[in-house]
Formats: C-alpha cells, sequence, structure tokens
C-alpha cells in the first residue's frame, strides 16, 4: 500500500511537470516555429495550402452558455458535421464557456495562447478590442477573400472597417442581423392599468407610481427585488440627456458618453452633472419607501423568477429579453400582459442601433488552421441548411415551420428536446424563421417605435486606445465598483454628499487625464469620419 | 528516553550516522520519499512560476508572451497608488490577519488543552468532530448561510429580535459591526482544524514527564502552564512564523462571500487588498497589474518573515527557522 502511495505520488508530479511544459511549449509554439508544433492531433497537416482538404481536420468554436445536457446537441452536432465532412472535410467542436464567471474564463482562455480557431466575440461586452490589443486574434485580410469569399463579399466596405483594430480586420461582424438590446424596465401591464396608469409609461415618475401601487397593495410582493450587481445609472441618463454611450467600461458606472447625437465628437460625464444628482436623489426617495429590500446590496435572489412567480413587479433588461420573456410571463401569470419602458423612451433622442459587433466571431491567434477554421465558418453563416441546424436542431424534433413560423412539435417536451449551440457570432435575418416563442406583437410595438427614433451607431470605427491611461482607468473601475452599488440604491446616505465624495474619488483617481485622452483620440476619430 | 529523541529529531540521527553522503541518502530514502510530493509541490507551483512575476513589469501582450511583451517598469504599479487607498488595504489587511493569528492561535492552544484534559474518550472525539466540520464548508455557503440569519427582512435574528419586541437591526448598513462577524465566522471555521495541530503536539509530549510532575505535586494548572505550554512553544513559533509570511494576503473567500460584491457601505471597515483588486480588475483584465499586486504582496509578506524570524533568533534561537 505504501509503495502504492509512493509511486502514485511520484506520478502526480511528473504528469504535472509533464503538463506545465507543454502548457509553456504551446505557448511558444507560434513563435519557434510558426506552426506545426507536434502537440494533439489536429495539426498533423503539413501546410494547408489554399483550400485544400486532403487532411481531415476539427475545427473549435468558442461560444458562451452553459452546456446541454439532454443530449440534443451532440445529435444535431452530428448532422452538422455529416455535411462538414462531406464539403470541407472537417468537423466541428462546440467549446462552451459556462456562464459561472463567464468573463473571467473567456479571457483567461485567450490569455492561456490555447490554440482556438473560432470565438465568438463582442466589442462591447466581450472586451473585444482588449483582447486584440492584447494579440488574441489573427489578423483576417489575406485569409478573408480566399477561405470565406461568400462572408467576404456579403458583408460590405463599410462594416469591414469597423471590423479592424489597427487597421488589420481581426473579427467578422454580425452585421445583418436586427436584434435590439436597448435597456429598459418590465412592468405588469394589469397591475398598471389597475394603479390608473393606461398610457405605456413613458419616464421614471412613471415607474416610481407603478412601484408605489404595487407596495400598496400587492401584499407579499416586493416592488422591484432588485439585485444590486447592476447599475440603472446609465440608463437613467439614457432617459434625461440626449447623450450616446461609449464603448469604454468603467465597471460599475458608465463615466464617459458624448454629448448628443449632434455632437457626438464631444465627450462629456453626466456623472459630473446635475442629472447624476437628480437619479442619486431619486434612488435613495425609492429605497426609502421601500421599493426593494432594505438589504438590496447583499441580495442574491433571482429577480426574473420572482417576477414570473408574481412576486416582484419590475425587471431590467433589453428588448430582446423582453420577447421572451413576454412569451413567458403570459404563460406564468396569465393575464400579466408584461410591458416595456425602454429608457431611452423618455428623451427619444439618443437611441442608436446596435453596433454591428455586438456579436461576431473571431479567429484565435494561435489556431492551426485558420483556413479550414474560415471555411467552415463560411458554410455557417451561408449555408441555408446548416445555418437552420445549428440555430434551431432538427426539423421535425426541436421545430416544425407552420404558417411561416417556426412551432414546436406535437410531443415536444422541453426537457427532453430543448436545443440551443448558442451561436451569436454570424447570424443572418435571410435565414431566420420567426418564433412562437417571441411575442408576435414585438415588431408593430417596441420596434415600431424604435425605428421612427433610431440613429445610425456612430461608434462602430471608434477603438480606444487603453494604453496611456490604463492605470487610471483601472483606478475609475475601482472607485465606481467602490460607490456605485451604494448610490444606485440609495444606501449611501445624504444623496448630496455621497455624490460629490464620488465625484471627488474619481478626481483623486485620474478622471481628467482619461478624459483629456478620450477626447484627444475622439478628435483624431472625427478626423477618420469626415475626412 | 534516548530512543524517543532519535525517532523524533531526523536531523540528529542523520548528524550522527557514519559514511558518506550517498549512504545516508540511502539510509532515510522512506523519509525523503515521503518529502517528494511537498517538495515536487513546491518546485512546481512556487519555484517554476516565479519567472512569471516579470509580468508585473510588462505590458502583456499575448501573442508576442511573457518576454517579448514591452518592458513598463513599474507603470503597472500606479494603479494602487493614485486613489491614495493603498494604506488603508494594507492596513486593513494586516489588522484583520493579526488578529486571526494571534486570536486563532491562542484559541487552538486552548481548546487543544482542554481536549487533551478530556478523559471520557467518546466526547472528546464527538467533541474534536464537530470542531472540525466548519472547516469544510465552503465560503460561499457561509457567505449564504450568513445571509439567512442577518438580513434585514427576513433574516432569523430579525425575526427572533421581533419576536421579542425588540426593534431590528440593520447588519448590513453597518460597518462597525463587521469586524466582529468576520473574525467570529474564521475563528468558528479554522479553530478545529488548527487546534488538531497543537492537539498533535501535545500527544508527542513524553507521558513520563507528566506523571513525574504529579509525584511531585503538581495540579492540573501548574502542568499546563510549566509543562505543556512551553512544550508548545516552538509549534507556535514556527506556525506563527508561517502565517506571517502571508500577513498581506486576505482571506478573499471569506470576505467576499460575506461581505458581498455590491455591499459598498461595509467597505471602511472590509475592503482588503483582494476584494480592491477583485473590483478594479474584474472588468479589465489585466494580468500584470495582477501580477504587481501579487508582487507587492509577497515581497511585503517577505520582509515580515525576515524581521519576524530575526526577532525569533534573538529571543529564543533554536526556534527560529533559518
Amino acid at each position: 500500500m505504501s509503495n502504492f502511495k509512493k509511486v502514485s505520488a511520484l506520478l502526480i508530479a511528473m504528469i504535472m511537470i509533464i503538463s506545465l511544459a507543454a502548457c509553456s511549449g504551446s505557448n511558444n509554439g507560434k513563435n519557434d516555429n510558426g506552426k506545426n508544433e507536434g502537440k494533439g492531433s489536429t495539426n498533423q497537416t503539413d501546410g494547408n495550402k489554399a483550400g485544400d482538404t486532403s487532411k481531415f481536420v476539427k475545427i473549435s468554436y468558442v461560444v458562451l452558455g452553459d452546456k446541454p445536457k439532454n443530449g440534443q446537441f451532440e445529435k444535431v452536432l452530428a448532422e452538422v458535421n455529416k455535411r462538414m465532412k462531406e464539403k470541407i472535410n472537417a468537423e466541428l467542436e462546440w467549446k462552451w464557456v459556462e456562464w459561472a464567471d463567464w468573463q473571467t474564463k473567456y479571457n483567461l482562455l485567450l490569455a492561456s495562447g490555447e490554440a482556438i480557431d473560432l470565438i465568438t466575440i463582442g466589442t462591447d461586452w466581450l472586451d473585444t478590442w482588449g483582447n486584440a490589443q492584447r494579440g488574441a486574434f489573427m489578423n483576417l485580410d489575406d485569409l478573408l477573400p480566399e477561405y470565406a469569399p461568400q462572408t467576404w463579399n456579403s458583408v460590405p466596405e463599410e462594416d469591414w472597417a469597423e471590423s479592424k483594430y489597427n487597421g488589420k480586420i481581426v473579427l467578422i461582424p454580425e452585421n445583418d442581423y436586427t436584434q435590439w438590446v436597448n435597456h429598459g424596465f418590465f412592468y405588469r401591464g394589469d397591475w398598471a392599468k389597475e394603479a390608473g396608469i393606461s398610457e405605456p409609461i413613458k419616464d421614471w415618475q412613471g415607474i416610481g407610481k407603478y412601484l408605489q401601487y404595487v407596495k400598496d397593495n400587492k401584499e407579499g410582493v416586493i416592488p422591484w427585488d432588485a439585485v444590486a450587481a447592476t447599475s440603472t445609472w446609465g440608463g437613467y441618463a439614457s432617459s434625461y440627456t440626449d447623450q450616446l454611450e461609449l464603448p469604454i467600461s468603467t465597471g460599475y458606472l458608465p463615466v464617459f458618453t458624448t454629448k448628443s447625437f449632434d455632437e457626438k465628437f464631444t465627450v462629456v460625464s453626466p456623472v459630473f452633472e446635475d442629472t447624476f444628482l437628480q437619479f442619486a436623489t431619486l434612488m435613495k426617495e425609492w429605497a426609502d419607501k421601500g421599493y426593494w429590500r432594505e438589504d438590496v446590496l447583499n441580495n442574491k435572489n433571482d429577480n426574473r423568477s420572482a417576477l414570473r412567480a408574481g412576486l416582484s413587479g419590475l425587471d431590467q433588461h433589453h428588448t430582446q429579453t423582453f420577447g421572451g420573456l413576454r412569451v413567458t410571463m403570459d404563460k406564468d401569470q396569465p393575464g400579466s400582459e408584461l410591458q416595456m419602458f425602454p429608457f431611452a423612451r423618455t428623451g427619444g433622442n439618443n437611441l442608436t442601433e446596435l453596433s454591428i459587433t455586438h456579436g461576431g466571431t473571431s479567429v484565435g491567434a494561435h489556431s492551426k488552421n485558420p483556413e479550414r477554421a474560415l471555411m467552415a465558418y463560411d458554410l455557417i453563416r451561408n449555408d441555408e441548411e446548416i445555418y437552420h441546424l445549428i440555430n434551431y436542431g432538427l426539423e421535425g424534433v426541436q421545430y416544425e415551420v407552420k404558417d411561416g413560423k417556426r412551432v414546436q412539435p406535437e410531443g415536444y417536451d422541453e426537457a427532453k428536446d430543448a436545443f440551443y449551440a448558442d451561436f451569436w457570432g454570424g447570424r443572418v435575418d435571410k435565414f431566420e424563421i420567426p418564433s412562437v416563442t417571441t411575442w408576435d406583437q414585438l415588431e408593430t410595438t417596441l420596434y415600431a417605435e424604435y425605428d421612427k427614433i433610431k440613429k445610425p451607431y456612430p461608434y462602430g470605427q471608434f477603438v480606444f486606445d487603453k494604453t496611456p491611461v490604463e492605470a487610471e482607468l483601472t483606478a475609475i473601475t475601482q472607485v465606481t465598483g467602490e460607490m456605485g452599488p451604494a448610490i444606485t440604491y440609495g444606501k449611501a446616505g445624504d444623496p448630496a454628499q455621497a455624490v460629490e465624495q464620488f465625484r471627488s474619488k474619481l478626481k483623486t483617481a485620474g478622471y481628467e487625464k482619461v478624459m483629456a485622452e478620450l477626447q484627444r483620440q475622439m478628435d483624431a476619430y472625427k478626423k477618420l469620419i469626415e475626412g | 528516553m534516548e530512543t524517543s529523541i532519535a525517532e523524533r529529531e531526523p536531523r540528529q540521527k542523520l548528524q550522527q550516522l557514519k559514511g558518506g553522503k550517498l549512504r545516508r541518502f540511502w539510509n532515510n530514502k522512506t523519509l525523503l520519499l515521503m518529502c517528494l510530493p511537498a517538495v515536487a509541490f513546491f518546485i512546481i507551483f512556487a519555484y517554476l512560476p516565479m519567472p512569471g512575476l516579470y509580468l508585473a513589469f510588462i505590458n502583456y501582450n499575448y501573442s508576442d508572451g511573457i518576454f517579448k511583451s514591452p518592458f513598463v517598469a513599474f507603470d503597472n504599479f500606479r494603479f494602487l497608488v493614485i486613489n491614495g487607498d493603498l494604506w488603508r488595504l494594507s492596513f486593513n489587511t494586516v489588522a484583520y490577519n493579526l488578529v486571526f493569528i494571534i486570536l486563532g492561535n491562542v484559541l487552538q492552544i486552548f481548546v487543544a488543552i482542554l481536549l487533551n484534559e478530556i478523559r471520557r474518550k467518546w466526547f472528546k472525539k464527538i467533541t474534536q468532530t464537530l470542531m472540525f466540520l466548519p472547516h469544510f464548508i465552503s465560503a460561499v455557503l457561509i457567505g449564504l448561510i450568513a445571509y439567512n440569519v442577518l438580513s434585514y427582512d427576513y433574516g432569523l435574528l430579525n425575526s427572533v429580535l421581533e419576536s421579542l419586541g425588540m426593534e431590528p437591526v440593520k447588519t448590513y448598513s453597518d460597518p462597525k459591526i463587521w469586524p466582529f462577524i468576520i473574525v467570529l465566522t474564521f475563528l468558528w471555521q479554522s479553530t478545529g482544524y488548527g487546534s488538531i495541530i497543537y492537539f498533535a503536539a501535545i500527544m508527542g509530549l513524553d507521558n513520563e514527564i507528566i506523571e513525574a510532575s504529579e509525584i511531585d505535586g503538581a495540579n492540573a494548572f501548574q502542568r499546563i502552564i510549566y509543562i505543556v505550554l512551553p512544550w508548545l512553544k516552538p509549534t507556535f513559533i514556527i506556525l506563527m512564523l508561517f502565517s506571517l509570511g502571508g500577513i498581506l494576503k486576505g482571506n478573499f473567500g471569506l470576505f467576499f462571500n460575506l461581505v458581498g460584491a455590491n455591499n459598498t457601505a461595509l467597505y471602511p471597515t472590509t475592503d482588503i487588498i483582494e476584494t480592491y483588486v477583485f473590483r478594479s480588475l474584474m472588468t479589465n483584465f489585466n494580468f500584470s497589474i495582477g501580477s504587481a499586486v501579487s508582487l507587492y504582496q509577497s515581497l511585503f509578506g517577505f520582509v515580515v518573515v525576515l524581521t519576524a524570524n530575526w526577532l525569533v533568533k534573538k529571543a529564543s534561537p533554536e526556534n527560529s527557522l533559518f
């Protein structure tokens, strides 16, 4: 027994050393010897020249989401791979970055130097420019025309221009897919009606009135079972100013915006304007009135589940979520008539279309088979059969088409048959089939409203180079994280004092320096756009 | 007596042996093999990654790798000092750790001695097990349990207070009581585990000494003060020196889960370096700045250990580490 222990300890130690060596090997593989450093089974090919598909390879695709557990995904992927094998002698392999702690896992995956072929990106939520700056992605300029010709030709020149970092294409945008991810409050239409609110709510006072009604009349319901992990400050700013959001993360609270659509190259900070004090005051008022829990800052409840169970009166997320949630709520709480108050409705001057790089696909810098990866991508995006398989599953099992709409087939069992692939890296409107699980009036109500006030997204090609102000930006992030939640949920004491303290802390953290640098780069961007 | 010393002190045994190094090596092969996993562990996880500390001085780029990324000297340390929070954070971290180390060890010794005095075997075993259990509860669960007890609207504590006709307390908005909550939780979690080490040390105490003292008429207190406590001194000093090395490393799991990521009202008394760094870097994901912080912590710990060891050497040379 003791001998066995000794030997196994030794073995473990050896395995560790070897795997460590292997890791560092893969890190340096690219620098040492171009490609094809002997490791793994996928890279035995000797130079994949111009569409050479003689060697079978496996292509990995990194997506965000929890791996499906009912086995349907594997079945569908097998179908996809049958076609992939036939057409380009390759197979796809899905790699899931699960939602728990996804930011860290996603970034670590890129940092690890692992050979990733295709990976989901998003400039506004996956820090794609930051990762591009850190050298995580491969330049695609030369590869695209040759290996993904259909995609290359279908994406217009100006959209490629928005996919460039330092003048090189580093991603393929999801430029042809309509979705709205502007945020707003979701409230129950039935309760609003009872409260005497017959018109759609168009400002925060209206929401306040609704919450007060719920507080007074709905026993056991928390008007808004808010969780402090996200702030509504950005929403308030888009309601009560004309300012536009910038794709620059300052952590918990957005600190930098631009003045308005007409003055879109003037950087301002709503935090230093009266709007912020008004926001802080209103939130303190809401907190004191008990619209959310006393312990809101430590609340770990799932507000959406509470809403669905009829225990919370309000939710906050984007239009796309609302489209699905409305249908779910009609089932869970019949007659609830869930409504959405999009933040941009109040002012109506700052609703921009979604950036085309909110979703997209990049090729990892260490990919062994970028050529075949792009060929596979070209098929996913442009082959209708494969597209439907990956996005909807098997016809007859996951869905049926009735009157031009996707419905669930007879005997469909959510637990057993549900399927999703979380492919958000290049969906296209022309292959989409509307589904009954999305609210059928979404287009005539919200989308129609948005179409009237929408503005083109102006910052598609703006890539903020953080290098000169990295330390300051980190310090600002820390300040927003330190004071933001308490201010957002009215737990910071006197709002005027808290706001003053917050502003002075931001200044110490280097707010002015970042502001100056941002304006400088924005001026350069203005020159680029206006010539 | 002779044999028992030889068993306890392998180093002395080594010195007694005649012959070449190889022979000594061979004679102690079992002991050396037993060391191997620990040695391998430290080589792999502590020494091999050391060149990675270079990360703290560069602007890390994934495709260039560690040694080709641009060198930026001390730029990565800047964010720590910009806000002027470094002092408060270091103070909080050090103060908490000092309390943890001192109170923790004192309590562990106390419990170990109590355990040793218990004569009923079944009672001793049950006590030990019950005290040991909290060690296995993860910080996430502790955070949840704490929330369910302390929460204002639905917490156990306030339900009890209200049923007694007393005012409910707003635990989660009062920074002053949190040092006590955190220290208590820490002690609850670590005492059982730590006392095992001291208990084991007491077990190693030669029974003949105890018997001799009893014949001489020493009572239980005298026995503890003059025999057991001095016997535990070397263990105490070594454990102390070990924990001092990490004095600037906070117990992230405990703080993060008890206080929560968003309860900024409690930060004045609960913010430590780890939670601060977590907050700053979660959205920006900058390895270099993260390494800079860890280097600062390690260097600080290194200096503290050297100082402490030097002090120990002055006071009782035979107990110092090196």
